[in-house]
């Protein structure tokens, strides 16, 4: 490591003496102070110490990392660039973590057919930015697209602005390579060919949540860049209006490339961040909308948005005029959560879906539950896919405040099940939704999808503690007592 | 434990805060690692995480860790010190950062706290004391090794040391910033010692005092001087206040904020007078500009620091907003341009220099990919910290054009770093500071009217 070459080394303990035996002493951190800045990922609200980070250089070496934590019984975790908003990266259990953020290349790109291979800890724009001179691109675009690795985008089947037209990460996903917990290496359609026989495995590893497997390898899908793109952008007086609009253009029969939604509290804190755009500080709610494909079609679509917006009472609507301005009005929205820091110390973002019908109501639901709390919240969300994020705005100084936080950011999440929606559209439940998965299955539900992990995390080794509700059941129970005795 | 290392005669460590393990007197600000929501936006920003790949040498991770002493998890030890000095203070976080947490302000608060915690020792200790403390804040001093490298220079002794190879003694990175050591100028402090205001040709428009810097007088006294005719050719009469020193940046980025306080109530004197404060160096620019930060402790000071901050101003975004003549004569170079952290990060000044060089007539400008990450210059770090220095030179140097014929940049400390990058690579390209473009540009316009002039008169006598 960089300039600690004199550290005094304390007694070591012996399973970090073979985890540098496997990847080497500069590739592992073990020492507390190093160990810190592993406690939580972008969800803060639980920490925990790991027992060392790991970086492993490539498959083998990750294979090795699993294969003896799994035969001396050590739980692990894989963790890529730590921006996770559920704390699935969070090691509860004092687990080896396995960074993969050092497994960042970009293997290969086959533009005759359209696909790309590349290491889980490539940076998700970083794809785009690779094969953009040659007019291609990544679709998932999550708003952390700058920062957060593929790998972790898989593990999350994360989403973004443009999913609403173009599908969420495992619309994307051709091939998969995978280190099972029990150290074995699997490959999941490796050619890349989809709709392979048999059941989707590939499908069930996206969005597992890293409880399945350490992803080593993956193909992804590129796409052409489209001929023509606009984008619109619309203030609403009344978020009412704005949200009925919403609706209406889904209606119309317009499948925007993004549909994206931000109301008052939200927009004060953009234009307070780094990205401000000079937004109105006295309107209800934004949309951002954007309208890609072929260029003949497109002036048409917007044409027709920028009616349906005027037939909610839009205070002003406007098109971007250049490719800066655009820019200028995706930075403010992608940059959006972090804003939050320039408003408050502390934020809780939720991730509820709800059918797009029910925006108006479930919006009202959410603005009831800050006033209850006394905690503002900022709504900032993929407004086309009815997947909402509501911020809740804390300072987990001042105390009482977290646990207020966590309790409203229950209770919007049951505002968006009862409405028929989901505790989940893109972040996964980790750590921070485990118990609201009770909303939206019941036991039985619950059990069968355990019993799936069972098949491949036996032992529970692999990401323990993460997505189910804990003790689920009476077997999880005898487990725990298992487990307690195994340690002593 | 902390309390054993601190010495009786200094403050005690932080009451107020509880917990806190650190030195009350100039506390880092609770309210700036408040800002920061953990989102990782910054990560890959940071030349030192893309580096090392390891969180506690990211952004979060130092914030992270600035507010764990704070909170009494750790203490202000060798494995806090070591993230915390190994960052370059490139500033590229706080413009990644959606939040605008001020990163830099963060980390040279934790410095301070550090050095008062452990005093530096050994070579480093050596190398630090020496620079920071012996020569830089002397005027004498710099000029007396100014003329001494010069002697070096032109005695023909460099050339002996060059190729006998005595380099081979010094240590591998000093002996390579020995050899890109620019041709020496006389300081222009010294060259208008006796000259209170340097004129403008014609009606004057403006008067600008100039700081001019330690490093950038006595390595490149002809950047000062370019720097005082294009601003003078634009109808600025330009002083240059005597009792000026040091800007202190060094010493605020190495932790030692006392000193670096020191200097800083001698520039706001200095320039106590002046309307604006010109400076043609990224890293002395900021640190002016963040004066105020230093003074916490201090209301008094701290608000002569702001209403000072207020008159800094880079050079190229002086003549931007003030307006300059375009010159008429052709540069014909392909030129490129690389942004200084203290220029791009720390002032948001990014268009005005490359706009500079567009006017030219005749440059041919291309955009570095990655304008603006950090060279590994960053003050005395290549010095301090020399692998990850390097590390760093190498990924900007991959940037870099190979048939760019002039990189262009606005920070002495950059110049030579890039000076290094180029000699390492063994490419061609020249370094040159923007304003100096400018100015051989002016020159060539009036050599040119000269030429025209005599022309004229040749051909009046003529006829
Ligand atoms: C500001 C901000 C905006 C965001 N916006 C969006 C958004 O628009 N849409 C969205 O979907 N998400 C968003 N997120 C959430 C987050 O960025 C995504 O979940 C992302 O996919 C996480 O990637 P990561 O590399 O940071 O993974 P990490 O946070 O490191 O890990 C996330 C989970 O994946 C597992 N994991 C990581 N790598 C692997 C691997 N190689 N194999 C197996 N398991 C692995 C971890 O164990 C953990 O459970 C946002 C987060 C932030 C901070
Ligand atoms: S100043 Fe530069 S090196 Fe330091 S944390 Fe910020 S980005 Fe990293
Ligand atoms: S410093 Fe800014 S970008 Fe980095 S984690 Fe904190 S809030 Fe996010």
């Amino acid at each position: 490591m960089f300039g600690s070459k004199k550290r005094k080394k304390p007694q070591r303990d012996p399973h970090i003496n073979k985890l540098i035996e496997i990847v080497g002493e500069k590739e592992v951190l073990y020492e507390d102070a190093d160990l810190l800045s592993y406690d939580c990922d972008g969800f803060t609200v639980h920490k925990a110490m790991p027992k060392a980070v790991v970086f492993p250089a490539n498959t083998e070496e990750v294979a090795a990392i699993v294969r003896y934590c799994s035969t001396n019984n050590i739980p692990f975790l894989a963790r890529g660039a730590g921006t996770g908003l559920s704390g699935g990266a969070i090691p509860l259990n004092r687990e080896v973590i396995i960074s993969l953020v050092k497994m960042k290349h970009l293997l290969s790109v086959d533009y005759e057919n359209r696909q790309a291979v590349v290491q889980p800890g490539f940076v998700n724009l970083k794809l785009t930015n690779s094969i953009s001179d040659k007019g291609y691109y990544y679709a998932p675009d999550p708003s952390s697209q700058y920062v957060c690795t593929i790998g972790g985008n898989v593990a999350e089947n994360a989403g973004g602005a443009h999913c609403l037209k173009y599908g969420v990460t495992t619309n994307h996903i051709l091939g998969l390579e995978v280190v099972l917990p029990n150290g074995e290496i699997i490959e999941i359609s490796e050619a890349g060919v989809p709709d392979s026989p048999g059941y989707d495995v590939m499908g069930l590893l996206t969005g597992s949540e890293g409880t399945l497997g350490v992803v080593t390898k993956i193909t992804v899908r590129i796409l052409k860049n489209p001929e023509g793109k606009q984008t619109v952008l619309a203030y609403f007086d009344h978020i009412e209006d704005g949200s009925r609009a919403v609706s209406d253009i889904i209606s119309a029969g317009i499948v925007p490339a993004a549909l994206e939604m931000m109301d008052k509290t939200a927009i004060e804190g953009v234009e307070a961040g780094a990205y401000p755009v000079g937004h109105p500080d006295d309107i209800e709610a934004l949309l951002l909308i954007e309208v890609d494909g072929i260029k003949a079609g497109i002036s048409e679509q917007i044409e027709e948005i920028l009616n349906v917006c005027r037939g909610r009472n839009v205070r002003e609507v406007k098109v971007a005029e250049s490719e800066e301005e655009r820019g200028r009005w995706w930075a403010n929205r992608k940059t959006g959560f972090g804003a939050m820091g320039a408003i408050s110390p502390d934020y809780l973002v939720q991730d509820g879906v709800i059918p797009r019908s029910r925006l108006p109501e479930v919006l009202e639901n959410i603005y009831e539950i800050s006033r209850e709390s006394g905690l503002r919240i900022a709504n900032i969300f993929h407004a086309g896919d009815g997947n909402l994020h509501p911020l809740i705005l804390f300072d987990s100084r001042k105390p009482g405040e977290t646990e207020k936080a966590l309790k409203a950011g229950t209770a919007c999440l049951k505002a968006c099940s009862d409405v028929g929606g989901s505790i989940t559209g893109e972040h996964g439940v980790g750590i921070e939704k485990k118990e609201e998965m009770r909303f939206v299955f019941t036991d039985e539900e619950l059990e069968a999808q355990i019993k799936i992990r069972e098949v491949f995390n036996p032992d529970d080794l692999l990401n323990k503690g993460k997505l189910f509700p804990t003790p689920s059941r009476c077997m999880d129970v005898k487990k725990i007592v298992k487990d307690t005795v195994a340690v002593q | 434990m902390l309390k054993e290392m601190a010495a009786p005669e200094k403050t005690a460590p932080c009451s107020s805060a509880g917990l806190s393990n650190y030195f009350s007197a100039d506390h880092p600000d609770e309210d700036k690692w408040a800002d920061c929501v953990h989102c990782g936006m910054c990560l890959e920003a940071c030349p030192t995480y893309l580096e090392t790949g390891q969180e506690q040498h990211s952004p979060r991770g130092r914030v992270h860790l600035i507010k764990s002493v704070a909170e009494g998890k750790i203490q202000l030890k060798e494995q806090f010190a070591d993230p915390v000095f190994q960052c370059l203070d490139c500033r590229a976080c706080t413009t990644a950062c959606p939040a605008d947490v001020d990163v830099g302000g963060l980390i040279e608060e934790a410095r301070g706290q550090v050095r008062q915690a452990m005093p530096l020792k050994g070579w480093k200790g050596a190398v630090s004391t020496f620079f920071l403390k012996g020569l830089f804040p002397h005027q004498e001093r710099m000029h007396t090794v100014s003329g001494l490298l010069k002697f070096y220079q032109k005695s023909g002794l460099q050339k002996a040391v060059r190729t006998i190879g005595a380099l081979k003694v010094m240590p591998d990175h000093l002996a390579s910033m020995e050899s890109i050591m620019p041709e020496l100028q006389t300081p222009v402090q010294k060259k208008y010692k006796d000259v209170d205001v340097i004129p403008t040709k014609g009606v004057p428009k403006a008067r600008v005092s100039m700081l001019t810097g330690c490093i950038m007088d006595v390595m490149f006294g002809d950047i000062n001087q370019s720097t005082i005719d294009v601003l003078t050719h634009n109808d600025n009469e330009v002083t240059i206040p005597k009792k000026q020193t040091c800007c202190g940046a060094l010493h605020v980025h190495a932790g030692d904020r006392e000193k670096g306080r020191k200097l800083a109530k001698q520039n706001i004197e200095a320039f106590e007078n002046s309307e604006k404060v010109v400076v043609n160096a990224a890293g002395c620019g900021c640190a002016l500009k963040e004066y105020p930060e230093l003074f916490k402790d201090e209301p008094q000071w701290k608000e002569r620091a702001e209403v000072f901050a207020e008159k800094v101003e880079d050079i190229s975004k002086y003549l931007y907003d003030t307006g300059y003549e375009k010159p008429r004569s052709s540069l014909n170079k392909k030129i490129t341009y690389h942004d200084a952290c203290h220029l791009a990060h720390g002032q948001g000044v990014r268009h005005e220099p490359r706009q500079l060089l567009k006017d030219i007539p005749g440059v041919e400008y291309t955009e570095l990919s990655n304008a603006d990450t950090c060279c590994g210059s960053a003050g005395i770090y290549n010095i301090t910290n020399p692998e990850m220095a390097e590390a760093v030179l190498d990924r900007k140097m991959e940037n870099v054009p190979e048939d760019v014929e002039m990189i262009s940049m606005g920070n002495p400390g950059c110049m030579l770093q890039m000076a290094m990058g180029v000699r390492k690579y063994g490419r061609k390209s020249e370094i040159v500071h923007t304003v100096q473009l400018l100015d051989w540009a002016y020159q060539k316009d009036e050599q040119n009217a000269g030429l025209e002039k005599s022309i004229a008169v040749a051909g009046e006598e003529e006829a």
